[in-house]
């Protein structure tokens, strides 16, 4: 696979509730991406955007925001899953030849509408949504229960996940402030909420109004624009099949899928040791581990050791920092970014050469994308 | 020093109005900083437009961004009263069971706006002498509060375009 | 730089349309499809890199239903996107899947466009496009009575009435033309099998004899609701060449995006102030024919297919999509150019006016207009179709689709 160069990017700050309209959201993510690119509204040739039409509220959500995504009279397409997904899109309209510079966004507000009730929307409408017991909160449980039983886990080994993401947190200026929590200990957590045992509520990022914006271009556009590019040398993506009985939860089939492909493209051997930092989208902090195990950071049911050694995992917080839904994904891939150019203040982790990050959407992590980043002018 | 209100009050900015769709309960957000100025205007009798600095595009009704030039607009221009009808429907009521009296439905170009927005003409007027490109002239409602409706609906005036054509013809 | 890809298709899949497919439920909808496409290439469904898939989820209350529907798809365990963008959604999907291949990075790509709308209320679907602005509306001392009125029965008539207005006016064409382009469109339909509405013997007078819904357009000139899928299998060139008999080159893809009509970002204006004028359409035209290398589209293109619910819709896009001169379309189906055996044939499946699949239907053009090349469509024109278009548009008439695909490879310059 050819490089392909980040060139710019912009995250909003999270909020609970944020202040400000769609348009004027997602009107300032694209125009601070082009600033941090030092670029102007006619450089871009296609806009690949991430809504969705159940998390907007309207169909068609793309209709109206052509002009807040700078997409007047350009290229313009939605992919309706992760902002990684939309990233891997843009990726394939850059690899393609056909365009020189693709700007991609993502943006919802879940202050707006119920987060968890209108994931339901998601299941079979014949079985699982007139059952109501499926949600994202009990097959949060299930699956960390069938990980805790597989490998014989307990629960504070993945409340020390949470607390080491609430910590990341409160080191990152872009965090959610709700998630900033310095002085956490591992009881807090296992304190806090039930929400479906053995998942507990500090377990579970909050959904938060945001948007990203991000800038890919050509390897020699690139050049041409920054000095200090990031590089995707390597993409995989994978849809594991849907009915939870059918999957075996304490792995990640499609994630593993999905990463094997990605190190094969990047011509990664060992990533347990050549990547530096991962920025893994887990919608839980048992999904987290359970991923990056998946993507061979560390062996099956090991993956607690990544909080003291090896790639250094979520140091931006993870999810815990900002969990927009189609955003979550396309935020990870830029805080890894923002890792490789060394613009991550005060979170720094120091000579990150390689990183890995991933999105996610479905129940138990059913369709996982991952990029492999790296730094290096 | 306390802060100034308006600073204080930065949510003024942002409306949140519920909706539903599909079983649904949704909220939507929506910028007031332009729109408050407009309804502002016509509660005081002015047809405010908004025009990007950048490619010289007046908005009428104000729009938030220039897709264009991918900024904010930020100067306001006095409108005359005076506009063409872009293009128009005739929309029948449904209670009206003889569907004799359509309501003619029209979107206006201001003079001096480069957008349209959807307004009526009165009822009495027949749908089909409603022609593109016919000048029209805004009527105000008679209590004005600084809604949309302030001006309540456009009527015709007389297109000097006519008696040219009929001239040229005749030539 | 790297070597180029040049995708191509090979087989296109669809299921039977109806108004109410209750026989199926929407997962087993699409596979007929996918069957239908994967049996006709005569591939394996292992051979498969990657799905794409779209429809426009506001119609059956389903979010992202891919994700259950995935092992319907030929998707288990493999890489699979999805892009929706309204009316345009097939269009886009089908776009997504050149992209796929002409990145490199998958061999052969199913993309899939699907709706079964009567698994839910197309109405609300489409009143709700507008739905957040039409709650600001009201915020703003709208009315309920004048919004009823002013937005007028659902968000595509009231938009295509506008349009048909502007293009009446422009083009001096009469409601007899709107008529003509539907007895052509519904007569085509019936001898394509899979459509939906098929009227072999239908008139114009039959046409205009029915109500008007909203002027000038009348009840029997609105495409149906339709429940149906259709699939496509991209793959490379040289994978073509030896499955396909004639393979079918995408040469050239657009989707250009314009300001939106009639209703505007947080209810301000419409930018396009001319429903008709069409600038995205233009625009994308103009670059996917440079792509390809067509420099006189209304010579060079034997075959197209547009995207057009409303007769009047047909009218305007093939003179927008560069076909015929500006104001010239209605002149040209009077005198039979676009018929089966005409100079042009413009939309011999039926079109959209026959049968409308929202998630689909922008992808059968593209489809259709690749069958006719291939020679296998349902209802095959006479003459040899070279170079051939599928249009569609959606979103509130500013999003917009052109696919030009050849039976020829295209060199590209680059
Ligand atoms: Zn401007």
């Amino acid at each position: 696979m050819e490089k392909v160069g980040i060139v710019g990017y912009y995250q909003l700050k999270p909020e609970l509730d944020i202040m400000m309209s769609p348009y004027e959201a997602i009107f300032t993510a694209v125009r601070g991406a082009l600033d941090s690119a030092g670029l102007k509204r006619k450089d871009i040739t296609t806009v690949v955007t991430c809504t969705n039409d159940y998390y907007d509220g309207k169909t068609i959500s793309n209709c109206f925001k052509v002009e807040a995504g700078g997409a007047y009279m350009k290229d313009e397409t939605k992919v309706e899953l992760d902002g990684a997904h939309a990233a891997a899109y843009g990726l394939y309209r850059i690899l393609s030849g056909n365009h020189k510079l693709a700007m991609i966004y993502g943006f919802s507000t879940p202050s707006c509408y119920f987060y968890e009730p209108v994931r339901i929307l998601e299941l079979d409408p014949t079985f699982d949504r007139t059952m109501s017991v499926i949600n994202p909160y009990t097959t949060g449980g299930m699956q960390m229960r069938a990980y805790m039983k597989a490998f014989g886990v307990n629960e504070e080994d993945i409340a020390k996940v949470a607390v080491q993401n609430y910590k990341n947190c409160s080191k990152n200026s872009l965090a959610l402030p709700e998630a900033k929590k310095p002085d956490i200990s591992v009881q807090d957590v296992l304190d806090s909420e039930i929400l479906s045992s053995p998942l507990r509520r500090l377990m579970y990022p909050i959904p938060c109004d945001g948007a990203t914006a991000m800038i890919l271009a050509p390897e020699r556009q690139s050049l041409k624009i920054t000095d200090n590019p990031v590089w995707i040398t390597g993409m995989g993506q994978c849809q594991e099949t849907y009915y939870l009985g059918d999957r075996d939860l304490s792995i990640s089939v499609s994630m593993e899928k999905a990463a094997e492909k990605a190190y094969k493209r990047a011509g990664i051997n060992d990533p347990k040791s050549e990547i530096d930092v991962a920025e893994i989208f887990g919608h839980t902090s048992c999904e987290e581990l359970i991923l990056a195990e998946a993507a061979h950071l560390s062996e099956k049911g090991k993956g607690a050791i990544l909080l003291d050694s090896g790639p250094a995992l979520n140091p931006s917080g993870g999810a815990m920092s900002a969990f927009t839904p189609c955003a979550s994904g396309l935020t990870r891939l830029v805080e890894a970014a923002k890792q490789l150019r060394g613009e991550a203040d005060g979170y720094q982790i120091s000579g990150a050469k390689k990183a890995i990050a991933s999105g996610q959407v479905g129940f138990c992590a059913q369709n996982n994308i991952v990029f492999v980043l790296e730094g290096g002018g | 020093m306390p802060l100034p209100a308006y600073i204080k009050k930065d949510y003024k900015r942002t409306r949140t109005l519920h909706g539903n769709w599909y079983l649904m309960n949704y909220k939507y957000k929506f910028n007031l900083s332009r729109t408050k100025v407009f309804l502002k205007g016509l509660k005081e009798g002015h047809i405010l437009g908004l025009k990007c600095r950048s490619c010289n595009t007046v908005s009428f009704p104000p729009r938030l961004i220039c897709g264009r030039c991918l900024v904010m607009p930020d100067q306001w221009v006095r409108l005359p009263e005076t506009g063409t009808i872009a293009t128009g429907s005739a929309s029948y009521d449904t209670n009206d069971k003889n569907r004799e009296r359509p309501l003619p439905v029209i979107a206006v170009r201001q003079d001096g706006a480069d957008t349209v927005w959807l307004h009526n003409m009165p009822k009495d007027i027949d749908f089909h002498s409603i022609y593109i490109g016919m000048p029209v002239k805004a009527v105000w409602a008679k209590e004005r509060t600084g809604s949309w409706f302030d001006i309540d609906h456009y009527d015709a005036i007389e297109d000097p375009a006519i008696e040219l054509n009929k001239k040229e013809q005749e030539k | 730089m790297a070597h180029k890809v040049q995708p191509a298709i090979i087989s296109c899949g669809f299921c039977e349309h109806a108004s109410k497919r209750s026989d199926v439920n929407m997962a087993e909808l699409v596979n007929e499809a996918v069957e239908d496409c994967i049996k006709k290439a005569n591939i394996d469904w292992k051979d498969i890199d990657a799905v794409i898939n779209g429809n426009m989820p506001a119609f059956e209350g389903a979010n992202m239903p891919e994700l259950w529907m995935g092992d319907h798809m030929a998707a288990k365990n493999k890489p699979m996107l999805r892009v929706t963008t309204g009316g345009t959604t097939g269009g886009s999907v089908t776009i997504a899947g050149y992209y796929s291949v002409a990145s490199g990075l998958y061999d052969m790509v199913l993309a899939i466009g699907f709706e079964q709308q009567s698994c839910g209320d197309t109405t609300v679907g489409l009143a709700s496009v507008g739905l957040g602005e039409f709650t600001i509306f009201s915020d703003l001392g709208y009315t309920i009575e004048r919004m009823r009125s002013n937005m007028g029965g659902g968000a595509a008539i009231g938009i295509a009435s506008y349009q048909a207005m502007n293009y009446m006016r422009r083009s001096r064409a009469t409601e007899e033309d709107l008529a003509r382009v539907v007895v052509q469109n519904r007569r085509n339909a019936a001898k394509n099998w899979w459509t939906h509405l098929k009227m072999p013997s239908i008139t114009i007078e039959d046409v205009l004899d029915t109500p008007y819904i909203s002027y000038p357009l009348r009840f029997g000139m609105v495409c149906p609701a339709s429940d149906g899928a259709c699939a496509m299998l991209i793959t490379t060139e040289e994978k073509a060449k030896q499955i396909a008999d004639i393979p079918v080159y995408i040469n050239g893809v657009a989707s250009y995006s314009n300001e939106s009509a009639i209703l505007g970002i947080d209810c301000a204006g419409a930018g396009q102030v001319d429903p008709c004028e069409q600038l995205g359409a233009m625009k994308s035209a103009e670059v996917a024919y440079g792509q390809a290398g067509i420099s006189f589209p209304n010579k060079e293109i034997d075959y197209a297919e547009v995207y057009s619910p409303f007769p009047n819709q047909e009218l305007m896009w093939v003179e927008r999509v560069g076909l015929f001169e500006e104001n010239k379309a209605p002149e040209a189906y009077q005198n039979g150019v676009t018929a089966l055996n005409g100079e042009l044939p413009v939309n011999c499946s039926g079109g959209v006016n026959s049968t409308n699949a929202i998630g689909a239907s922008a992808m059968e053009r593209p489809a259709e207009a690749a069958l006719q090349i291939m020679g296998k469509a349902g209802n095959q024109v006479p003459k040899t179709v070279h170079t051939a278009l599928g249009h569609g548009w959606g979103g509130s008439i500013n999003l917009i689709t052109h696919v030009v695909m050849s039976d020829e490879p295209q060199r590209k310059w680059r």
